[in-house]
């Protein structure tokens, strides 16, 4: 019996895997990667302790919105990646050239698209599972999916180079254009390359519709596929509850007391004690790196009215302390432009209710237009730096 | 060309400091998880995924009425790929017994629905064609 032979670029001869598809499909994935890298980039800027240049609290929903479109580009764009591979996968099986200096170019070229491919799908692989909070891997997925975004991104940027003036030649002329096609491309099949890209479309808008929801609260009901239906204590869904942070003992003991503060100055709250100060109400959303929001109004003290009882000065980065006595983000930073920020409340109370114990009982931190892995909950110190 | 040379240079460069960050910032056990992770996802891409498709394609070309060819070949499209994407919410992965928020839908019968509207779009317009050729 002999083996069939291997596949060669020849074998492949659907004339839908051609340079006009290629381009179009990778157009929108570059935009849609695009916009994962620049939201990306704030998020990630976000959530660093230091801000060389502040970032603005208003509005209160930037985070928000730039969070759920990182996680909506990144969905879109797997229909978009899968497509765009399908497109030129007879390149995978072209034979290496003769002659040195084109087997080095050659050589280069496709190191470029290994890289490109392998950090494309790295990085919706690796967001996908981290929206559902599943982390199958011993890497740190912060710093991994960040560096591989500046990966992506380079190599994005080396293929557009490389592949300029077909893109061009491909994107200004007919879809059906023949010009760039290989020499095999000749069988048409089921579909046409319109068809192709229309269904392409209608894949990635699907993508988003039957996810989105978790961020888009008119979607909740169409977003069969989201992480999160909305609900909650409260109507706020929750990141990590108290049993998680291993604090359902400590977060309810009646020996829990606030302390605040400034060089040496302290004082020691109670929660009633932090009742029968001035309340404040205000709406803001609470917005996860997983890509989920939701919308809630807190009632508590303003942070800045806290700093005063140890007369801390303003514009004073702050330092965050919860209960819970291990994860990355037990202490945050409260940079001085969100510490004074009005709206800024350590919160007692959700929705006219007293917090509950997954929401961050006795007092949590929410602020506008920050990372919800910020709005630190079960607050035991706040402490000028 | 001046401008492709340029543009290359600077996605190198942005590249390679996307390789500084990864390789500066974790210890070896962790590179080398991420090292195997990034060579799985082109592995399993092109290995496993590519020739699935090809072998769904060459099946559907042969057992599907011609009618229902164009029509089914879009549903491949649409439902393969909702289908990939869904992986961790299908599998509930992540949930956790002490958050009940997380991951808190049916989501096979969400699945189900998806498919099951999009199965129907397919028939109705395979239908719809091959009256069209009767004709």
């Amino acid at each position: 019996m002999r083996l069939p032979a291997a596949p060669t670029e020849a074998s492949f001869s659907s004339r839908l895997r051609s340079a006009t598809v290629a381009a179009r499909v990778g157009l929108w994935l570059g935009i849609c990667f695009g916009i994962c890298f620049v939201t990306g980039l704030i998020s990630h800027y976000a959530q660093n302790p230091d801000h060389p240049i502040p970032l603005p609290t208003s509005p209160s929903w930037g985070y928000r919105v730039t969070q759920g479109l990182h996680v909506i580009t990144g969905t879109a764009a797997v229909p978009l990646l899968l497509v765009k591979l399908w497109s030129v996968f007879p390149r995978l099986f072209i034979r290496p050239p003769k002659g040195l200096r084109a087997l080095v170019v050659e050589a280069l070229e496709r190191a470029s698209i290994g890289v490109l491919v392998a950090a494309a799908v790295f990085q919706l692989a690796s967001g996908l599972a981290n929206s559902a909070q599943w982390y199958p891997w011993d890497f740190s997925f912060r710093t991994t999916h960040y560096s591989m975004a500046w990966v992506a991104i380079g190599a994005l940027v080396v293929h557009i180079a490389v592949k300029l003036p077909v893109i061009r030649g491909a994107l200004t002329g007919d879809v059906d254009d023949t010009t760039y096609d290989r020499e095999s491309a000749t069988r048409s099949g089921a579909l046409s390359r319109r068809g192709l890209l229309r269904s392409t479309w209608a894949a990635a808008g699907v993508a988003v519709l039957a996810t989105a929801g978790s961020t888009v609260p008119f979607l909740r009901k169409v977003s069969v596929l989201g992480v999160r239906s909305g609900d909650g204590p409260a109507g706020i869904p929750i990141n990590k509850s108290a049993k998680a942070a291993g604090v359902t003992a400590s977060a309810v003991s009646p020996a829990y007391a606030l302390t605040v503060a400034s060089g040496a100055r302290e004082v020691a709250l109670s929660r009633d004690d932090l009742l029968a100060m001035t309340q404040r109400e205000e709406t803001l959303p609470i917005a996860c790196v997983e890509g989920w929001s939701a919308s809630g109004t807190w009632t508590g003290v303003p942070v800045r009215d806290l700093l005063d009882l140890v007369g801390a000065p303003r514009d004073a980065d702050v330092l965050v302390t919860s209960l819970q006595e291990r994860g990355a983000f037990r202490r945050t930073t409260l940079q001085g432009n969100f510490a004074d920020d009005d709206r800024t409340l350590l919160a007692l109370a959700l929705d006219g209710d007293t917090l509950s114990v997954d929401h961050g009982y006795p007092a949590r931190v929410i602020a506008p237009n920050r990372p919800g892995v910020l709005q630190t909950k079960w607050v035991s110190r706040i402490e000028v730096l | 060309m001046r401008l492709r040379v340029v543009l290359g240079g600077l996605g190198a460069l942005v590249a390679a400091y996307g390789a500084y960050l990864l390789l500066s910032r974790q210890d070896t056990d962790q590179l080398v998880n991420a090292a195997v992770w990034l060579v799985s996802g082109v592995v399993l891409h092109d290995f496993v995924l590519a020739p699935l498709v090809l072998g769904l394609v060459y099946a559907g070309a042969r057992i599907a009425p011609p009618a229902a060819r164009t029509p089914a070949a879009a549903a491949l499209v649409v439902l393969g790929s909702v289908t990939l994407l869904a992986v961790p919410v299908l599998g509930r992965f992540g949930a956790r017994p002490d958050n009940p928020t997380l991951l808190d839908r049916d989501y096979r019968a969400g699945w189900l629905a998806l498919a099951g509207v999009i199965l129907l779009v397919t028939g109705v317009a395979a239908l719809v064609r091959s009256r069209r050729v009767r004709r």
